[in-house]
């Protein structure tokens, strides 16, 4: 599986190459049909050029089911300390014994999600860091194409008229509004499954028909 | 690679609570999670087992009718997956919810792995109440030999003399010993052996004791039942058992043994009721009560036999206070009835029943007859409540004096209940309608209960409202998420089995009842006479009774429970104690309930 460590003579941008050239759903296609990977990372910080990623969790979401058999949750070694984040995430230094290289992670996720719509709870962030991340390691940036359920819900908010609250966009907050599970929060995994529950149901009160394109124009 | 909030819901889910943490884990991995709306119809399929984790699912039969609603932690689908076979039920969305579907092969893999998961899968696959009752029915077990009997091995070897024998078994109290060789049990000698073998045979008292002992007597298992020792001795004619425990003497059971353990047995302590001279020795008979119901609770008496048990003690208790009245007044001016009502009129009657009863008299209630009558219930009345019937806080008793009527005053009252029915009257009156002798003249009796049947018999009017009173309350299979919880006076929240319950099924079969002028008065007979005469379905008369069984079961175990905590007996039950079955045969008990409701208000209810 990990035949870039073997194989040095191949370039390790081939792994970023594919993924990028990999075809997307069109934007014609029902988002029913569109196969999803929700995604959530723990970071030290929120300067992608300064600070690092320390945990990612995800899982696929195809014909509106989450297949937990494809569950991920990673720690991931950091250059330095988990330092002052740990109060956020819960990790500390010492829990990073299993962790692996971003390298190996990042690689089993381009690999096994080309042709996925990423998924995330105010995306940007975790968008940014996969790129720089990428950059970093493979020396090509992968182009994610992410939605974000936090944008979807804005739109459906404003539509329906309602005045929003301070925090009404916060992952909890919406996970109330749709009268889903809590989950323990600022655990990748945990918050990516919170994450994929809430794009379950914002597609399931949307028209039957939507497409991807209409999802994407949403999630802007 | 676990999602917490999915194992955790699982941990707390019958039948996956028996799983550790690593088990969880890997059958969570074997799970998709669907978002199911409001309307939507469930796809079944053969291939996986539906988890309910939240929101509301109806389920219709073929025929388009309700059969049950599921909710967290139920389970749907089993069916198909057990035997192939696809029902046509339909399964709708009521309320926005989240279904785990779990793989088909986990599904079977978890089932071949865990007895008990495949046991409870199986059960709820045999949805039928019934069903569920003969499980109940296998697992009850009476009392076992190492209840009665204690470690107590008083041993001799076959070499010793019959002398020293006669000699230990004087010493320690006891009619018979083991007899032992080499630690092994070889035959047991008794103080009969003693005489007719060494006696009466004119043997000298040097005799060895292998020489007249019984050899390689019949044992018994110390975990064995009672009744196999009870069983083994009448069909050997022996009296003693030797009890091993692993092949090893344990003690000896013998025939007085078992009849010491049977006497809190109800029928001595009926016997010594009778025997009682004063209210203070029954006092103390009734303080038995509750050992008593420990002991049937102990043997896993039925509910329904021990509500019996318990109303003949009442019966007996009160034959007696009027006998004792009567030693006390003199001989009664006139012939009466004493009369129960309720659920000891039923004969249902459950350990926190307070006193419902009346007096019928041969002539009218004035002068010395009323003054007799008056002194007679008050003794009855008071002797009861010291026994611990408490006074009827309605005042339904012999002692109010508009409960002291001729015949004439009784027929004129209950012609007024029924022919001019409100529903406030019927609330108050229809325990009336459960009436019983209980001691006096049963011509005088029955003469009232054929007035009374030959008055509601297909009287609509009357039946009419009797069953609006039947559906004014309902069973609280909440068509939201959980049981509807009620407050008692100490604020503890529970579902009240009784009133939300029992006495729902109670009404109801009291209405067909006094519509076809059956005179049964307990609600099981009562159904048993309604389906034989064809009044209702068969079908309709089992499942109610079998709900009438779960129910009272319930609460006959909710009693137990507060007789061993040395609480105040409740009927308030907290279903978060029940274990998942119990909580499936309680929500489907209470789903008869409602289609009984319907039925009733259909039949009863239509024409006017």
């Amino acid at each position: 599986m990990l035949a870039w460590l073997s194989n040095k003579t191949a370039p390790l941008s081939h792994i970023v190459q594919t993924f990028n050239q990999t075809a997307l759903p069109a934007g014609g296609v029902r988002a029913a049909d569109c196969p999803f990977l929700v995604i959530d990372l723990e970071l030290t910080g929120l300067n992608a050029k300064q600070d690092h990623i320390v945990s990612l969790g995800w899982l696929p979401v195809r014909q509106h089911e989450i297949v937990l058999a494809e569950a991920r949750h990673y720690l991931v070694h950091s250059p330095v300390s988990v330092g002052q984040s740990a109060v956020f995430h819960g990790l500390h230094d010492r829990d990073f014994d299993k962790a692996l290289d971003l390298a190996e992670v990042l690689t089993e996720l381009l690999q096994q999600y080309a042709g996925y719509i990423f998924v995330a709870h105010h995306c940007q962030l975790d968008c940014r860091f996969l790129e720089v991340a990428s950059q970093r390691i493979f020396g090509k940036a992968a182009k994610f194409s992410f939605i974000d359920t936090l944008n979807i819900e804005l739109y459906r908010l404003q539509k329906q008229g309602i005045v929003m609250k301070k925090d009404a966009l916060r992952l909890p907050q919406c996970l109330s509004r749709h009268k889903l599970p809590q989950s323990n929060q600022h655990h990748a995994l945990a918050d990516a499954y919170s994450c994929a529950l809430l794009l379950l149901s914002q597609l399931k009160h949307s028209h039957a028909d939507i497409t991807l394109a209409d999802l994407q124009l949403q999630s802007r | 690679m676990e999602v917490a909030e999915v194992t955790t819901f699982l941990a707390g889910t019958t039948p996956f609570d028996q799983l550790d943490h690593a088990q969880l884990a890997s059958l969570a991995g074997n799970i998709s999670v669907y978002y199911c709306q409001n309307g939507e119809t469930v796809q079944l399929s053969a291939e996986r087992l539906m988890i309910v984790r939240t929101g509301i699912f109806a389920l219709y039969s073929d025929q388009q009718t309700l059969l049950t609603k599921l909710e967290e932690g139920d389970f749907y689908g089993y069916q198909l997956l057990l035997t192939g076979l696809s029902d046509n039920d339909k399964l709708v969305c009521e309320e926005d919810g989240l279904v785990y579907w779990l793989s088909a092969d986990a599904f079977h893999q978890l089932r071949y792995q865990y007895k008990n998961i495949d046991i409870f899968f199986q059960r709820l696959f045999s949805r039928r109440l019934h069903q569920y009752k003969a499980q109940q029915q296998n697992s009850r077990f009476t009392l076992k030999i190492s209840d009665i009997v204690q470690a107590r091995k008083i041993a001799i070897s076959g070499e010793h003399s019959v002398q020293q024998a006669a000699a230990l078994m004087t010493e320690k109290r006891v009619s018979s010993l083991l007899v032992e060789q080499h630690e092994r049990l070889v035959g047991i000698i008794t103080d009969r052996d003693l005489r007719s073998r060494v006696l009466a045979a004119d043997l000298p008292a040097q005799t060895a004791v292998k020489q007249v002992m019984t050899a390689k007597p019949h044992t018994i298992d110390k975990h064995a039942y009672l009744f196999e020792a009870v069983q083994l001795m009448s069909r050997h004619n022996v009296h003693h058992l030797p009890v091993l425990d692993k092949q090893q003497s344990y003690s000896m059971i013998t025939a007085t043994d078992i009849i010491r353990s049977q006497q809190d047995h109800p029928v001595y302590l009926i016997g010594e009721i009778h025997r009682q001279t004063s209210v203070d020795g029954l006092e103390h008979c009734a303080s038995q009560v509750s050992s008593l119901a420990l002991t049937l609770g102990k043997q896993q008496v039925p509910a329904h036999e021990a509500g019996h048990i318990i109303t003949t003690i009442t019966d007996a208790l009160t034959q007696r206070l009027i006998t004792l009245a009567q030693l006390e007044l003199g001989p009664p001016p006139c012939v009466f009835s004493w009369l129960a009502f309720g659920s000891q009129g039923r004969m249902d009657q459950s350990l926190n029943a307070d006193q419902d009863n009346a007096l019928l008299l041969e002539k009218e209630p004035v002068g010395e007859v009323a003054a007799y009558f008056a002194a007679l219930a008050d003794f009855v009345c008071q002797g009861l409540a010291r026994c611990g019937i408490i006074l009827c806080p309605g005042n339904i008793m012999a002692s109010n004096s508009a409960l002291r009527l001729s015949l004439k005053g009784w027929s004129g009252q209950f012609a007024k209940w029924v022919t001019s029915p409100t529903p406030e009257a019927l609330l108050k009156s229809s325990i009336f309608f459960d009436l019983r002798v209980i001691e006096g003249s049963k011509g005088l009796f029955n003469a009232l209960q054929q007035d009374i049947l030959a008055r509601t018999t297909d009287n609509a009017l009357f039946l009419y409202h009797l069953a609006q009173t039947a559906l004014q309350r309902t069973a609280p299979l909440s068509f939201l998420r959980n049981f509807i919880l009620e407050h008692d006076g100490k604020q503890k929240k529970g579902l009240d089995l009784k009133k939300r319950g029992i006495s729902l099924i109670t009404d109801i079969v009291r209405v067909y009842a006094l519509s076809a002028g059956i005179s049964e008065i307990n609600t099981r007979q009562r159904l048993v006479q309604l389906a034989n005469k064809g009044i209702m379905d068969s079908k309709d008369t089992q499942n109610l009774s079998d709900a009438f069984d779960v129910l009272a079961q319930l609460r006959w175990d909710k009693h137990q429970h507060d007789l061993i905590q040395g609480h105040d007996v409740s009927n308030l039950l907290d279903p978060n104690v029940l274990s998942g079955l119990q909580r499936h045969q309680l929500k489907d008990s209470l789903t008869v309930i409602n289609d009984a409701q319907s039925s009733l208000k259909h039949r009863f209810c239509r024409d006017l």
